[in-house]
């Protein structure tokens, strides 16, 4: 499993990562340039990768987090997102229906659409799966003149990041971002700053999918239940109104006309004693 | 039938707007017609038409429910139009679906490629199982009108099996639309979000589901059978009670029609299930802590409870208040309060509540409305054609048969349209169609070409604008550069050229961004001056003609070929003088291109400031942040690594 480590304090938002990106995914460099102005975070269809300024003389950059549990592989309705044994979270293009489900599962709110397309597809950071896969780093990575950006496994890596913020004289902030945040992300951040601004999301430990994939596994307990259970109400209801007529004493059924006087029209959620028809319509 | 009629008008108009929304969305794209970005990637189509359309087609499965399980029988006769309704909610939800999409061909992939994991797919599964259901129990209907007595039959005897398997099915995807959203805790207001969502989108639909259909019975009955709801004519209740007691002298003896106590019965039920559903969101709100978000005073606490009230209070209200519960009117609004509360609570869950966090806010475009409005418009066509040619209220609509000239199949020929072209029937339609689809598409017309919108950039005020260079900046990146605006200036134009880049009148556009005249700051740039070489070529060539640089294209570009700098004349062929220069250094062939602005700045300056560095020992005069400010010293890191002494 491989991974991204950032390390902020490297970072002097020279943004060759981002010319790298845009010539890797073959994006248009014009209206990548203008994104970065255009949009809030600077990420756009054409620029998958921005660099945000975190604080006075810090930058972080922004692009999908890879993560190790990610919500949009669990959201995509025709298994278009898939988590490889790589590291890497990919898209197929040849699966998507444009739903963009994808698009509102991500807690870091990554993924983007090509609106101005007739034939629109998803676009992200897929960690240069083909580069990664013919053992290269990834574009990024490789253009970073810094050294601020290292790849490699991913506890290779968390073991880089703690040997740094050990060593760095109380530089770091003693935290690894991406670690445990939604089950642990392969793009790791170790830094000086607060990283909220390029839009952390709240703390929550909990991958979105092992919230939700234990309830949709009972989906056809559920649904075998219901309908096991309407069985039994009507099973019920059928035998007490057999019994009623039974007591009655005769099998004549009276059909009394529905609701002669509007008085007597409250919500009784009971059967209707009055209206013995039985079975369906057979 | 004047109101039937115009009511159909009005129907096939909007409908139309909504097939020239549908056209524009096909031909455009989602982008050019829609006003959804990445911030906010669902929108009215989305969750209008398939979350909150879906929600109110429950009456197929609770009335299913009531009359086959609980054998409620005297709910039997809405059970047919509950069917109905499901049908056609489920089929125009699909159809709007299939816009929504960005890749409409596609619709059919899920059938073939599983991800058992998402909550979309198993509403996919869900929804299109149980719109067969739907066809299935409405099929008897259908057969039996057309005199195909046998599948009517077959049909009939697995009627109650069907209605248990629809039931199943509804509670599963009812619930997993709410669940569609559990997946975003940090996106979603706390207001709506809740674990509990797959119960909330349950009960609640169940219950504004057997509102919808006590509404379209009123409404049904307003337009063909007055008397079946209203009673008889000329003894039409008032809406407040109290009024009417004292005219009547004895509320006992206001008339209603024959079907007023069924519609009463189900809209208590209807309450009781909205009554409970309010209270679990108020016990949730309560445990959760989320109602501080309530006394919050945001638009969104005004929102929930304006959906509260709409949802679960009015209608309450207007059905258990013995004053007003058996005024027709009163529980047609009762039932309109419960429908609409329900898509505001589907819009606010959908939309309203991702406005907070994505930090944009949304505004359906006019194709998003028309397309939106036209799908439940050509429901609403068919739900008319359904109801008066087959017997789905009652056994009279054969009475009815005269007033369907709309869907009667006859043409226009060219003598009898403006006789009876608004008369009745198609060539009514025809008209209509004439009037609207040329207007929809004037109007919708600009909307494909959204504009870009531009963050405002603060101006470069207090600066000190006679000194050479200036600290700025430009893109509003959060990047400074040393900006030499003397320069700018005396090239631009001296005092008169201020305002090509300060527009003090211009709202939210201050002072124009650097890139905006520096457009390639990292890409080589074409310094081919096109227009100037057409007319300086058509003046060279003394080429004759009314416009003479339109025939210099011929001198540079061959015919019959793509006009591009790779296919054109090569620069030095005319360029004579510069040959000698071009052999000498190797042989550039690309000379049309120069390198970046920003590549050709650097080279300016930071050779010669690596050069100085190591000269007078300052190592980071060549760091970036030397000109850049904004950028930070690359010591930092270093120095703080690095023992103190050292």
């Amino acid at each position: 499993m491989k991974g991204i480590l950032v390390d902020v304090t490297k970072c002097s938002g020279c943004e060759r990562c981002v010319a790298a990106c845009i010539t890797e995914n073959d994006s248009d460099p014009v209206r990548a340039h203008m994104d970065r102005v255009l949009t809030k975070d600077g990420l756009s269809e054409n620029r998958l990768l921005s660099v945000l300024s975190v604080d006075d003389g810090r930058f972080a950059r922004k692009s999908c987090m890879h993560c190790l549990e990610p919500s949009c592989v669990s959201a995509c309705l025709v298994g278009g997102i898939t988590k490889t044994p790589e590291g890497p979270v990919i898209y197929d293009p040849d699966k998507c229906i444009g739903c963009r489900y994808c698009m509102l599962a991500c807690p870091f709110t990554i993924p983007r659409y090509e609106w101005q397309e007739t034939t629109p597809f998803m676009r992200k950071c897929e960690m240069c799966f083909e580069r990664v896969k013919d053992g290269l780093d990834p574009a990024c990575v490789e253009a970073c003149p810094h050294g601020a950006l290292l790849f490699g496994e991913r506890d290779d890596l968390l073991r880089v990041a703690y040997s740094r913020i050990a060593s760095g004289n109380d530089v770091y902030l003693p935290r690894v971002w991406g670690e445990n945040e939604f089950g642990g992300t392969s793009v790791l951040y170790i830094s000086d700053v607060d990283l909220s601004p390029i839009g952390w999301p709240e703390p929550d430990v909990e991958s979105i999918p092992s919230m939700t994939e234990p309830l949709i596994t009972k989906t056809p307990i559920i649904g075998m239940s219901v309908a096991s259970s309407l069985l039994g109400v009507n099973w019920i209801i059928r035998r007490r109104m057999k019994l009623q007529n039974e007591i009655a004493g005769s099998g004549e059924t009276t059909i009394s006309t529905e609701a002669t006087s509007p008085a007597e029209t409250a919500g009784s959620v009971g059967p209707d004693r009055s209206d013995q028809k039985g079975g369906e319509g057979a | 039938m004047r109101r039937t009629r115009t009511l159909k008008d009005i129907l096939w108009a909007l409908a139309m707007a909504g097939l020239v929304a549908g056209m524009f969305r096909l031909w455009f794209g989602l982008g050019a017609t829609t006003n959804l970005t990445d911030a906010v990637p669902w929108g009215l189509w989305k969750i209008l038409n398939m979350i909150a359309g879906v929600a109110i087609s429950t009456s197929g499965f609770t009335i299913g429910f009531l009359v086959y399980v609980l054998k409620l029988e005297r709910f039997r006769p809405l059970m047919k139009p509950a069917i109905l309704l499901a049908f056609l909610g489920y089929g125009c939800s699909c159809l709007a679906l299939l816009f929504d999409i960005g890749l409409p061909f596609r619709f059919w992939h899920p059938f073939l490629m599983w991800n058992e994991h998402s909550f979309l797919f198993e509403v996919f599964w869900c929804v299109i199982l149980y719109f067969t259901v739907t066809a299935i129990e409405l099929g008897p209907t259908i057969f039996e009108k057309l005199r195909i007595e046998r599948v009517a039959e077959y049909l009939h005897s697995i009627a109650f099996g069907v209605v248990v398997v629809g039931i199943s099915l509804s509670s599963l995807h009812h619930s997993s639309l709410g669940s569609l959203f559990l997946v975003t805790p940090q996106r979603l207001h706390p207001l709506w979000y809740s674990s509990l969502l797959p119960l909330f989108f349950i009960i609640s639909a169940m219950g504004a589901g057997m509102m919808f259909i006590v509404l379209i019975k009123i409404l049904y009955a307003r337009l063909y059978n007055r008397e079946s709801v209203f009673g008889p004519k000329g003894e039409e209740t008032i809406f407040l009670a109290p009024l009417s007691e004292r005219k009547a002298g004895n509320g006992n003896h206001r008339s209603v029609g024959r079907d007023m106590p069924m519609l009463i019965g189900l809209a208590s039920i209807a309450v009781s299930i909205l009554g409970v559903f309010g209270i679990l969101q108020i016990i949730d709100l309560l445990v959760s802590g989320s109602w501080r978000a309530l006394i919050a005073g945001t638009w969104e606490s005004w929102l929930f409870g304006l959906e509260m009230i709409l949802l679960a209070g009015l209608p309450s209200f207007l059905v258990w208040n013995p004053r007003t519960r058996r005024s027709p009117t009163a529980l047609g609004m009762a039932a309109f309060s419960a429908c609409s509360g329900l898509m505001l609570n589907r819009l606010d869950v959908g939309i309203f509540g991702y406005f907070r966090n994505a930090g944009a806010f949304y505004f359906p475009s006019l194709a998003e409305w028309a397309l939106s409005i036209g799908v439940i418009a050509a429901a609403g066509l068919a739900f008319l054609f359904f109801v008066e040619n087959f017997p789905i209220f009652d056994e009279e609509w054969r009475n009815r048969r005269k007033d369907m000239g709309v869907f009667r199949a006859s043409f226009d020929s060219l003598s009898r349209v403006w006789n009876t072209a608004l008369s009745s029937g198609l060539e009514r339609t025809t008209v209509i169609a004439v009037l609207v689809i040329p207007l929809a598409w004037g109007i919708m017309y600009p909307m494909y070409s959204r504009a870009d919108g531009i963050e405002a950039i603060e101006p470069a005020v207090g600066l000190d604008i006679t000194r050479t260079e200036l600290c700025i900046d430009g893109n509003k990146t959060g990047v400074t550069t040393n900006f030499p605006h003397a320069d700018h200036r005396e090239r631009l134009g001296g005092e008169s050229s201020c305002r090509s880049c300060h527009h003090m009148s211009l709202p939210g556009d201050e002072t124009t961004a650097c890139f905006r005249c520096h457009r390639q700051m990292v890409q080589s740039t074409l310094i081919f001056d096109h227009t100037g070489h057409t007319r300086a070529v058509a003046e060279s060539e003394q080429l004759k003609g009314i416009h003479p640089s339109n025939h210099s294209c011929a001198v540079c570009h061959h015919e019959g070929e793509a006009k591009s700098a790779e296919s054109s004349k090569p620069c030095l062929d005319c360029h004579k003088e510069d040959t000698a220069w071009a052999e000498r250094s190797d042989g550039e062939d690309d000379l049309a291109y120069a390198v970046s602005y920003m590549e050709a700045m650097h080279n300016n300056c930071i050779p010669c400031h690596r050069e100085k560095a190591e000269e007078v020992d300052r190592k980071t005069l060549g760091d970036c942040s030397t000109c850049h400010r904004s950028l930070v010293a690359r010591q930092i890191v270093s120095e703080t690594l690095v023992p103190d002494d050292h």
